[in-house]
């Protein structure tokens, strides 16, 4: 008989052999932070494929999500051994990501894990990943069960769209406070009383981001890679717009008509295969459509890691992330700098009252430390600059970030028109605070839909 | 012309990955056995591949790991088909199911979690060439891999003699085990080498051209793997051809997304699977025997070269796909 050929078998050590050639280069960047919990999951996949004898697996997995934190805290409490279990106050979090994006949720678990640190008696559980894509069936009113089970007696939910969970949830433990991130229910009266709000005034975090995006491009041509239309993506968008208009003119005095923004709507937070767009596509065509800033307003580094695939194939490319301060580390030379939210020192104050039975249902959105916006124990946004921002330009947006701290440029000032013509802001005057964050349209001159 | 050679370039990146999935869904094809599990394998050795390449972090291990998940799933598909002589195609689909669902599963801590790449490498000198250098040589291994996998596997088939074994195998296995051939230890060989290259279509997608893992991260492109299989009428050149042309339809797709505002965004993530649909249709009507019956209705002078076209664009299946090998 004749023997299976060893051509096949010639065939595919040249294959592995060419890939294994790969590594040889130095491995590219992985994001330094939290990946550690992963570490025994693949190898655990590969030799189970072959059998589909997963069950005894299947009951271990779901419960490490809420096992983690515990062994987190385990940890860290030392400094406070003098709190017994019964008085130890327990908040949770709710992320609609995962706690180790590089981005939005990144943030906020890191926000959590700074109340924990330093705020003696807390401690920290969370669970993350709660969205369609990732656990269909899991809502935010369940989620809020699952914490409150666990002794959570402060909840954060931190999505835009845990509005109406957060609110039923709240109405059902009336004896438990919540902070809605990036929410506006005590605003507009529809949520209970135990239900407070915090926001950053990223707008100005993202007008920074926008002026350095204009400083640095070579064309002119910047892009935006959107996440969902809201009014908060929309006033982001348009508050990097006006950064990046005005640095134009002002710095590179260059007319405005030259200045090419465009945004394109991925339709949600990040990737969610056959939902979104792609955002790896979308960025790679900015890219190939001439766009030589891609700026991010989605929760995860895409945008970062195409144009730095781009800039290593020799194309003048840079990006500019966004949420996380460590958010650069993905594509160092090409980051123009990041825009981040640093969540920490506001949740210590919030929880802080809460726990000594002081809640203010508040609708709170704060804006930097203008005395140094990068100060982490009293900022809630900053903004750091990246190695891709010349020292030159760098120091334009010092002073960029100087005027804006001492507000005598007011960015959202008339005369500003929406992309429909109609005016937003009249000569003269500057957009009040409910005008800003109701955002109804973009404005005009950027290129992209308002509405979904 | 620079936008046009950019773009070319980066149909022939996007594609990398499902000329490695077409590969090997040809090659165990060509031997006989259908792998319908493909989609499944894919997410599978994405998902493996990537968090590995995540934990150890290194890419080249993460690939390996990859084909090792694929050749497992090759292996069950074979085990339970040629061995136990159990249906391909049920087999093919639950595992398909099963990929899908585990993927997710086993996938869930490292979702969206930044993590390595396959590093940029232009060659040196080629790189440097007008046009042509800036379409083929200014990307990575990967890539350049995919390439030579086309022609790498069209030498197999048609120019060796073990690829010519492979192909009696579908064509008539019956012919092969009278010359002395154990067909079902071919088979199982076929497969599992097709599977490997499967897995590491799955890592291309999550080390390379979609970084990352998330859920049903390559969604879909399983089944566009296989059809393209067809469309390229088990042929390597053809089949390649399918690749770029369905990776050409993707990046249009994304593209008229700005001409076109009105129109959903769903529309063009689905518009070239639809596409696809279509173009699959019309081979097989050209191939089908109501076009046979057409020609023959043509007046006399064009009936040979009508005929000639037809069947150089139709291309039949291997004769013995999908059907159980039973020693006589």
């Amino acid at each position: 008989m004749r023997r299976p050929p060893v051509h096949l078998l010639v065939l595919l050590l040249l294959i592995v052999g060419l890939l294994a050639a790969c590594g040889s280069a130095p491995a590219a960047p992985v994001a330094a932070p939290t990946e550690a919990p992963v570490v025994e999951e693949p190898t655990e996949a590969t030799e189970e494929s072959t059998e589909a004898e997963e069950p005894t697996e299947a009951t271990e997995e779901p419960t490490e999500a809420t096992e983690e934190p515990a062994e987190a805290t385990d940890e860290e409490p030392t400094e406070a051994p003098a709190v017994s279990e019964d008085d130890e106050y327990v908040f949770g979090m709710v992320l609609v990501g995962p706690i180790n994006d590089g981005g939005w949720n990144q943030a906020h678990f890191e926000g959590g894990e700074y109340v924990e640190a330093n705020l003696p008696g807390t401690r920290f559980i969370y669970i993350d990943k709660v969205n369609p894509a990732d656990r269909p069936n899991v809502t935010v009113e369940q989620a809020v069960e699952e914490l409150v089970g666990q002794g959570a007696r402060f909840i954060i939910t931190n999505s835009a769209e845990f509005a109406d969970g957060t609110n039923t949830a709240a109405a059902a433990h009336p004896d438990i406070y919540f902070l809605h991130a990036s929410g506006d229910g005590v605003l507009t009266g529809e949520a209970p009383e135990n239900v407070t709000n915090l926001m950053g005034r990223m707008e100005y975090g993202k007008m920074i981001a926008g002026c350095a995006a204009a400083l640095q491009s070579e064309n002119g041509r910047l892009a935006y890679l959107g996440p969902l239309i809201d009014p908060e993506t929309r006033r982001l968008v348009n508050a990097t717009f006006l950064g990046a208009q005005y640095c134009w003119e002002t710095y590179r005095e260059r007319p405005v008509e030259e200045l090419e923004f465009k945004v394109t709507w991925i339709g949600f937070w990040f990737n969610i295969p056959g939902v979104t767009l792609d955002p790896t596509r979308v960025a790679t065509d900015f890219i190939s459509e001439g766009y030589d800033v891609i700026i991010s307003g989605i929760d995860t580094t895409e945008g970062l890691v195409e144009a730095n695939k781009a800039a290593q194939a020799g194309q003048n490319v840079w990006a500019v992330p966004y949420d996380y301060i460590d958010a650069c580390a993905q594509g160092e030379e090409i980051c123009l700098g990041v825009p981040y939210f640093n969540w920490g020192p506001r949740y210590i104050e919030i929880i802080d009252e809460a726990r000594a039975g002081n809640f203010m249902a508040r609708w709170e959105w704060l804006g930097p430390d203008w005395s140094d916006i990068n100060n982490l124990e009293t900022s809630m946004i900053g903004f750091i600059k990246g190695a891709g921002l010349t020292e030159e330009n760098g120091a334009i947006i010092d002073e960029f970030i100087a005027k804006l701290a001492e507000g005598d440029l007011q960015l959202f000032s008339g005369p500003l028109f929406f992309q429909d013509g109609s005016e937003f802001v009249a000569e003269g005057a500057v957009a009040t605070d409910e005008e800003i964050w109701n955002t109804p349209q973009l404005l005009q001159g950027i290129e992209g839909q308002s509405a979904p | 012309m620079d936008q046009l050679t950019r773009d070319l370039a980066s149909v022939l990146a996007a594609a990398a990955p499902l000329i490695f999935a077409t590969m090997g869904a040809l090659i165990c094809e060509r031997a006989g056995v259908i792998n319908l599990s493909l989609d499944g394998t894919i997410l599978m050795g994405a998902m493996a591949g990537f968090s590995l390449a995540l934990a150890v972090n290194s890419v080249p291990l993460g690939f390996v790991t990859a084909a090792l998940v694929g050749a497992c799933f090759a292996l069950v598909l074979c085990f339970l088909s040629l061995s136990l002589g159990q249906s391909q195609t049920a087999v093919g689909f639950v595992l398909a199911l099963l990929g899908t669902e585990l993927s997710s599963f086993l996938g869930a801590p490292v979702v969206r979690v930044p993590g390595p790449s396959v590093p940029f490498m232009p060659i040196p000198i080629l790189s440097e060439i007008p046009i042509i250098g800036v379409m083929l040589f200014r990307h990575d291994l990967l890539i350049y891999a995919s390439f030579l996998l086309v022609p790498l596997t069209w030498w197999f088939l048609f120019r060796t003699r073990s690829g010519l074994t492979l192909r009696a195998l579908g064509e008539r296995p019956e012919a092969a085990f009278a010359r002395g051939i154990n067909v079902t230890r071919w088979r199982y060989m076929a497969c599992i080498v097709g599977g490997m290259l499967v897995g590491i279509a799955g890592a291309a997608y999550s080390l390379d051209l979609k970084q990352g893992w998330s859920y049903r991260h390559t969604f879909g492109m399983g089944w566009i793997a296989l059809a393209i299989v067809i469309f390229g009428g088990w042929r390597p050149w053809r089949v390649a051809l399918g690749c770029y042309l369905f990776a050409a339809l993707e990046i249009l797709a994304l593209r008229s997304q700005g001409t076109l505002r009105t129109i959903p965004t769903q529309v063009f993530q689905v518009a070239p699977f639809v596409l696809m649909i279509l173009v699959l249709a019309l081979v097989n009507l050209i191939a089908s025997p109501t076009m046979r019956r057409r020609i023959a209705s043509l007046p006399k002078p064009l009936q040979s070269p009508v005929a000639a076209i037809v069947n150089r664009i139709a291309a039949p299946a291997p004769a013995a796909l999908g059907k159980p090998f039973e020693r006589p």
